[in-house]
């Protein structure tokens, strides 16, 4: 290996753990809400590209930086999430029907929904919050003079990294640690004894939409500052969520951030070794093999060890 | 009972707004174009020309005194539904005239479907070639085929930067495919070699793969085919990795559009693209024409507007002079066109093999100080072009 083809290496080693840790934050909302729900949701695309309107309306009226609006856009999210839960969602899964999954439908249309009235409000030109730091990077050459190569460090992919794994520890911390989480993870495990030992089943529900939404919705802002929003944007987002929640295994948390690393890192090196077209091809044979070899997951080599949960 | 009234009333108001405004001295004229997906931008440009020239048009006193009436349909640039649309339009509306749609794909079954009902389609803003090269007789196109798109941005290179060393990417869809291979063609006639061809997918977010790999290759130019915002998503992450290059290209689309300068900022600075039509022309009515747009949605328009603001004037032309508004009669007007609009020159034209294609001058743009200003051919010339560019370090 020449010096070249090192640093061509690292530098995708580099981009594709970044990405992995964005698309983890946008995989682990859709896997605690299928987790408790038992169902995908697929309006989550176009909840986070609610989220990253808000970033944009908060950006461009108050020029308040995107990376404040998370405080400010996931609160919203969070209200969201548990108004659809409560008001569409709930209503739905008393009706006796014909598909067991009418509310993925349900979700479905919310999704339409929103993704129209974004039309509406904001047409559908494409939306951008030129943040002065967007080019910002760190150069190996600038702290390591002599260096043999030459690596760099986008500053919004980094600080969006960085803020990405805090939220993941604080939801971990709010799983592990406080009652509602752990009723909320009782509620994953087994609904009726949930039920038995007293859980508001019903109440976790709305919680965890709302926290599901929640999570997107920061992921949101934290994409907007290296990307930029159009009113469909979301349905790429619910794919890529879709992917990570299986390859993950469904309704896992450490498996939906170790399967959207993987993934990350997997695109980025079809796209450095193969070809940047075939990446969505890698994204579906990374799909359909863990379908076929993996079923559970990574959750359940996780589970195999002793480990996780 | 209550959501049964509720229901009741909401389908009548529904019902209210979706019956046709018809009105009996009123040219209907219904527009298939993308109004949601990813290619809803370019649409709604469109839509907001066509609805300024047909207001112009309307308050000098129509076509042959009758109003025109445009609708439109949102085919969210989606091929089948484009052409359910037009079957529709044909078949149940008796339209005797198609105008419009957007992206490639959609116009080429658009364009299947008019010539297999012998109904004229104009061809507005899709550039790929396929589209004139099919012996139809019914389908003609206003704007530059991709394989002439970047005429003058190849005469800038072969006079000015004078490359020995190419790299392409190009978004995978019909349009970067086909302005790739054109590069591609070009390439050899400018004597240079192609070191990296590189497909992306539509809505990639990390360019820094391929960006990798064209540093390896260390390109004089790099020239780069793409809808929208993968333009300035990749010249952002080309400053950021420092890819030094003699000068960045770009085939028009997502270079040549207002959003390109406002979200890559300063990576945006130096970049050539090639272009059909900038607000910067001396055609007659472009200016007021590009004013007109500004003022009233507060930014120029791109070339994709100026094509379909055009095309109106181009339809009332050849209906002017039509025998009678027949298929056939509005086919043989549209044929014999031969008008200046505030697009350019429009003349229908048999040539290389294209048949009723509008050839005319491309142009090369540049970015500069964060505006867009006309530097190739010098006749179109609104500045003078910045070559050789500076390098990433050396812009701190």
């Amino acid at each position: 290996m020449t010096s070249v083809q090192i640093e061509v290496l690292l530098q995708t080693l580099i981009s594709g753990f970044l990405l992995g840790g964005l698309y983890a934050l946008i995989g682990i909302g859709m896997t605690i809400i299928m987790g408790v729900m038992k169902i995908i949701n697929l309006a989550h695309g176009e909840l986070m590209m609610v989220a990253m309107y808000i970033a944009f309306i908060l950006f461009s009226l108050f020029h308040i930086d995107p990376y404040l609006s998370v405080f400010i856009a996931t609160p919203a999210l969070f209200i969201l999430g548990v108004a659809i839960q409560k008001y569409l969602i709930n209503p739905v899964l008393k009706v006796e029907s014909i598909l067991p999954e009418n509310q993925v439908i349900l979700t479905v249309g919310i999704g339409m929904v929103l993704a129209n009235i974004a039309t509406i409000i904001f047409k559908s030109d494409y939306r951008q919050t030129p943040v002065d730091y967007a080019t910002k990077a760190w150069y190996l050459s600038d702290i390591w003079k002599k260096a043999p190569i030459e690596l760099s460090l986008s500053m919004p992919w980094s600080v969006s990294f960085v803020i990405a794994v805090l939220i993941t520890a604080c939801l971990w911390f709010f799983l592990a640690k406080t009652d509602t989480g752990k009723s909320i993870r009782a509620t994953a495990q087994d609904h009726d004894a949930a039920l038995l030992m007293g859980v508001n089943v019903n109440r976790m529900r709305v919680i965890t939409f709302g926290l599901g939404s929640a999570l997107v919705g920061a992921a949101g802002c934290l994409f907007i500052p290296i990307y930029y929003i159009y009113p469909d944007i979301g349905g790429q987002f619910t794919l890529i969520a879709f992917v990570i929640t299986i390859l993950g295994g469904l309704g896992s948390t450490v498996g939906a951030i170790i399967g959207g690393i993987i993934l990350g890192l997997f695109e980025s090196l079809t796209a450095t070794y193969v070809g940047m077209g075939w990446a969505p091809v890698g994204r579906f044979v990374i799909f359909v093999a863990a379908l076929v070899f993996l079923p559970g997951g990574v959750a359940s080599l996780l589970k195999a060890k002793k480990f996780g949960r | 009972m209550k959501h049964l009234s509720f229901i009741l009333i909401i389908s009548l108001a529904v019902s209210l707004f979706a019956a046709p405004l018809y009105a009996a001295d009123a040219l209907d004229l219904t527009i298939p174009l993308p109004l949601t997906g990813k290619q809803a931008k370019f649409g709604e440009i469109m839509k907001r020309s066509y609805e300024m020239a047909a207001e112009e048009i309307n308050a000098k006193g129509g076509i042959k005194g009758k109003k025109l009436a445009l609708s439109f349909e949102d085919s969210g640039a989606k091929p089948e539904i484009a052409r359910a649309i037009v079957e529709k339009l044909i078949d149940v509306k008796k339209q005797p005239l198609i105008v419009g749609e957007y992206t490639s794909s959609c116009a080429k079954a658009v364009a299947a479907v008019a010539e297999e009902r012998k109904t004229p389609y104009l061809v507005v803003a899709s550039a790929d070639d396929d589209i004139t090269t099919q012996n139809y007789k019914y389908v003609f196109r206003q704007n530059e085929v991709n394989n002439h798109y970047a005429d003058a941005l190849v005469s800038f290179l072969k006079e000015i930067v004078k490359p020995k060393t190419i790299a392409i990417l190009y978004e995978s869809s019909a349009f970067g495919t086909s302005g790739a291979t054109a590069m591609e063609r070009d390439v050899q006639k400018l004597g240079a070699k192609i070191v990296l061809k590189e497909k992306f997918e539509t809505g990639a977010i990390d360019f820094r793969p391929i960006l990798g790999k064209v540093r390896q290759a260390q390109p004089d130019v790099v020239y780069t085919v793409s809808y929208a915002n993968e333009a300035q998503l990749l010249m952002k992450q080309i400053k950021e990795l420092r890819v030094e290059a003699k000068l960045y290209t770009g085939g028009a689309a997502g270079f040549a559009i207002p959003e390109f300068i406002d979200g890559a900022k300063d990576a945006a600075e130096y970049v050539v693209s090639a272009t059909l039509w900038t607000p910067q022309l001396k055609y007659p009515g472009t200016k007021e024409y590009a004013e007109k747009y500004k003022s009233k949605y507060g930014g120029y328009p791109s070339y994709h507007g100026a094509s379909a603001y055009a095309a109106v004037y181009v339809v009332k032309d050849a209906l002017e002079r039509a025998k009678d508004w027949s298929r056939d009669g509005i086919r043989d007007a549209l044929k014999a066109t031969n008008i200046k609009t505030a697009f350019g020159p429009v003349k229908f034209q048999d040539k290389d093999g294209y048949q009723n294609q509008n050839f005319m001058d491309t142009l090369a743009i540049q970015v500069i100080k964060g505006q867009f200003e006309t530097i190739w051919p010098k006749q179109h010339a609104s500045a003078p072009y910045v070559y050789p560019v500076p390098t990433w370090r050396e812009r701190r």
